[in-house]
């Protein structure tokens, strides 16, 4: 039996390693090897660099790129901090709604929230623009969402909640004493939170920028909806024009080795940082935790926070829905104007729209489902020590953290869709693409689920005669049930919206609906894409209610990846 | 089965119309069995495309994937296909007809001369002499703006006058390297007034969308004044209450030719055929007509309100010259406007 049980565990390893190879090894490699090919023949070369980098503009998008990020993360910074240390630290109201009106802005997908502020900034016809004009009779308003600083705004506003919970899971764990004991000494509540408060939580703060900072410069969608109108490129929309005509792969593979190398060393960098132990402040243990008096402040906070909240969720919805039941968004709030056609149109006269939005989520839920039973595998067999070199595992399922999803696209596009799997245009590729992309959220939840488990339980089963497997099936999956309800979920959401990796592998028949969204913007038929947008964010709702009933309110705005 | 019903298509053609009745009857037959077929398409705004599509599936039963996007990435998803041995489409419907000049050099299409072609006005036929590509829709670029901020005596008249400082931050267009439309609009002006018309226009700061149905939303938003904008689209948008009117340049307006084809290698060949017999017949044209698009038959009349193209001046480039064109101005175009 003993025996039995370790081949089973060695076939299991086996396995695991050859499926994380599949996912994560492979088609990191042929990216590689993909860039130094000629097209066609396959010979070694060095002529895809050469045309990569060979144009001016092609270098500017490189640095339009470091700059969006470093813009976009300093902006969401400003945005998320405040509302961290007051959601964690103050006495200021509506706290527990603030929090959600953190999570309803996660929740947007940032091309949802280009398409509104599109509504709201255009220069001309964007309500904001119109509102400045009416009150104060100028001839033109002062924004223009398509603009450099305008596509900053945008992403800024839609990657601040990375900030937010970085900060705030920091911020929890530093104890009031700290803060008394500059109280004592005679500082007030502004110079202890500059002094004492801040300066404990600035490695997790630096971390949430460096996320932000890799997801402004790995996003597709709003550079691709703001960029071309405001007459610049970034990284990614480059990259879409040499996957574009000709398709070009071998020239993509080669463009994108500066984004993967940014990508690479920030993330390490950010490691460091975070895992850093000389604040041994931030144990977590002991100490009490009140929250500050921050008298009439208090208001003034909340004041700010419901100006963040008003750019990231408010207005945007408020015209988002507009536009959604208007005949033309542009003619305002007038009841001539109102109209169910967008919805019957996305829905029952639109050949793939209603489609589109099942595939993605039959795409995600097969993702989400396999992406839960690896990790929850390769968590278990490194938690237990069951193998040498599990470490290596656990690496390999958070290796992806570090591929930005328009890479990652492009490494799956070169590996498989040309024969012998000739996956291109199936399913199957979106599905492996989604599985990949999220292995490392699923790795990190299920790994802390597997930890809280003492050992004692399976090895009863062991004793009573029980495989090792029979102890996973029968013991530790029934007991984690809500927390790989909550990784499933985590992946789940996520992949139902992903863009920048659906983008270059979808199929005419494999539309999901992020990219029906995206294609409805080269019309600018912003009705059919509000409605369809809005489709997606109510079908997203019962999955939250679900998420939270099982795991707390809080549930998606932990410290999930890092 | 295929070869049989080949065979009744080609004896149609020496037989002519006499047996016309009951040989569309064998195809349309064969092409029930095969159940469906996808449509790659640029023509038409995705509401006139979905329409042809259903009205087809209501008359036949077959059903319609219609994939509308603009005409490059059409043409990218297709060859991406044909690379990836992959094939998807069956009917290809593009708005740039360099796209079928290199396509039939290729070998990438199906033969296949529908019984219509003899049927639509005389303009529009034998574009291809060899029959691998035929005329199914037309349309044209001209100037559009929004009625409510430009009085028509102040519109534009000529493509001259988009030049012109007083419409600063007020024009729209698309983007050559998406839409066919536009690629031969800028291929047009180029050979008109020089690739300094362009930069012309840049001093005026167009706002440059991706399809070139986008300067509708950008003139009913009120986000830009003036455009060059495709006629059908825009049509149909003031018929339904928008405050959107057209001119037809005294430069003469670009007629749009676009093409259909039958790919090769179709896993429904009867389907593809039947689609393209559709796309030349009577109904299609008036689905055409309802979108304000130039109908391609001769017996049904144009929208009320366009001008037939005998009646105004048209620019109308070969197919060789869109060919080598408008790759050519796409990298012009992003030296000068930098997207």
């Amino acid at each position: 039996m003993r025996i039995g049980g370790w081949d089973a565990t060695w076939l299991l390893w086996i396995a695991i390693i050859a499926v994380l190879l599949f996912l994560v090894v492979s088609p990191f490699v042929y990216l590689v090897l993909t860039s130094f090919q000629a097209e066609g023949t396959g010979a070694f070369t060095f002529q895809n660099y050469a045309t990569a980098y060979g144009r001016a503009r092609y270098i500017d998008a490189l640095f339009n790129s470091l700059q969006l990020g470093a813009g976009a993360a300093l902006l969401a910074g400003v945005l998320a901090v405040p509302l961290a240390w007051g959601c964690s630290r103050t006495n200021m109201p509506g706290r527990g709604f603030v929090r959600m009106l953190v999570l309803a802005t996660f929740i947007t997908p940032p091309y949802t929230g280009a398409v509104a502020w599109i509504l709201l900034a255009g220069p001309n016809a964007g309500w904001l623009n119109r509102i400045y004009v009416m009150l104060t009779g100028a001839e033109a308003g002062p924004f223009n969402i398509y603009s450099f600083p305008g596509l900053v705004v945008v992403i800024a506003l839609y990657s601040f909640p990375y900030i937010f919970i970085f900060t705030s899971a920091a911020l929890e764990l530093v104890s009031s004493e700290m803060e008394d004991a500059a109280n004592i000494l005679g500082a007030g509540t502004w110079r202890t939170m500059r002094k004492v408060t801040l300066p404990l939580a600035i490695p997790a703060i630096l971390g949430g920028l460096i996320i932000c900072f890799l997801e402004a410069i790995a996003l597709f969608a709003s550079p691709a909806m703001i960029a071309i109108p405001a007459r610049f490129n970034v990284v990614t929309t480059q990259l879409f024009q040499f996957f574009g005509n000709p398709v070009r792969v071998e020239v993509a593979a080669a463009y994108a080795m500066p984004l993967l190398g940014v990508t690479v060393l920030l993330a390490l960098v950010q490691r460091l940082m975070t895992h850093r132990k000389s604040f041994a402040t931030l144990t977590g243990k002991g100490g009490e935790r009140r929250p500050i008096d921050l008298g009439s402040g208090r208001w003034l906070l909340f004041a700010y926070a419901m100006f963040v909240a008003s750019l990231s969720v408010f207005l945007p919805y408020i015209f988002l829905v507009q536009a959604a039941f208007a005949k033309a968004w542009g003619r305002g709030f007038a009841w001539d104007n109102l109209s169910f056609r967008n919805f019957h149109f996305v829905l029952f006269e639109h050949a793939t729209a209603a489609q589109s939005v099942w595939n993605a989520f039959l795409y995600a839920g097969i993702a989400a489902t396999a992406g839960v039973i690896i990790t929850l595998g390769v968590a278990y067999i490194v938690a237990r020590r069951l193998v040498p070199f599990g470490g290596l595992l656990a690496f390999l399922c958070v290796a992806p953290f570090v591929i930005p999803g328009v890479v990652l696209a492009i490494g799956f596009y070169a590996a498989y869709a040309p024969p012998p799997l000739a996956l291109y245009g199936t399913a199957m590729i979106l599905i492996l693409a989604f599985t990949t992309r999220f292995l490392p959220i699923g790795y990190v939840n299920a790994s802390a689920a597997i930890r809280s488990i003492n050992p004692e339980m399976e090895e009863a089963v062991r004793v009573l005669g029980g495989s090792r497997l029979t102890a996973l099936r029968r013991v530790v999956a029934p007991l984690l049930k809500r927390n790989l309800l909550g990784a499933w979920l985590l992946i789940f959401i996520p992949a139902t919206r992903e863009l920048s990796s659906a983008i270059f592998l979808y199929g005419p028949s494999t539309k999901v609906v992020s990219v029906m969204i995206f294609d409805m913007s080269e019309e600018g038929n912003f009705e059919y894409l509000a409605a369809l947008a809005l489709i997606l964010q109510i079908l997203t709702l019962p999955l939250l209610y679900i998420g939270q009933r099982a795991l707390g309110r809080d549930f998606m705005l932990r410290r999930t990846v890092t | 089965m295929k070869k049989w019903a080949s065979l009744i298509i080609a004896a149609a053609f020496v037989f002519g119309p006499m047996t016309a009745h009951a040989d569309l009857k064998a195809l349309e037959e064969a092409a029930k069995k095969e159940g469906e077929l996808t449509w790659y398409v640029a023509h038409y705004t995705s509401e006139g495309a979905e329409e042809l599509g259903s009205v087809f599936t209501r008359m036949y039963g077959i059903k319609v994937n219609v994939v509308r996007t603009t005409a490059q990435v059409a043409y990218q998803r297709l060859t991406q296909d044909i690379k990836n041995n992959q094939t998807i489409c069956d009917v290809f419907s593009s708005t740039d007809l360099g796209h079928y000049a290199r396509l039939k050099a290729e070998a990438k299409f199906e033969k296949y001369t529908p019984e219509n072609t003899a049927k639509i006005s005389e303009v529009f036929r034998n574009i291809d002499p060899d029959g691998f590509f035929h005329t199914t829709a037309a349309g044209q670029v001209v100037l559009t703006y929004n009625t409510i901020k430009v009085k028509a005596e102040e519109a534009p008249k000529s493509w001259q006058d988009l030049l012109n400082p007083k419409w600063k931050g007020k024009v729209s267009t698309g983007h050559p390297a998406f839409s066919g439309y536009v690629g031969t609009w800028v291929y047009s002006m180029k050979k008109l007034y020089g690739w300094k018309y362009f930069e012309q226009l840049e001093k005026n700061k167009p706002q440059i969308g991706r399809s070139i149905n986008d300067t509708v939303t950008a003139l009913n938003a009120g986000e830009r004044q003036v455009a060059a904008g495709a006629d059908g689209s825009t049509l149909f948008s003031a018929a339904r209450g928008n405050p959107l009117a057209v001119n037809y340049p005294t430069d003469g307006s670009i007629l749009i030719i676009s093409p259909s084809s039958i790919v090769k290698g179709t896993k429904h060949p009867n389907a593809a055929r039947l689609y393209m017999e559709f796309l030349m017949s009577p109904e299609a044209s008036e689905i055409n007509v309802k979108h304000f698009g130039i109908p391609i038959r001769p017996e049904v009349k144009g929208a009320p309100g366009t001008q037939p193209i005998d009646k105004i001046k048209v620019i109308r480039p070969t197919v060789a010259e869109i060919d080598k064109g408008i790759p050519v101005v796409i990298e012009e175009w992003r030296d000068t406007f930098r997207n």
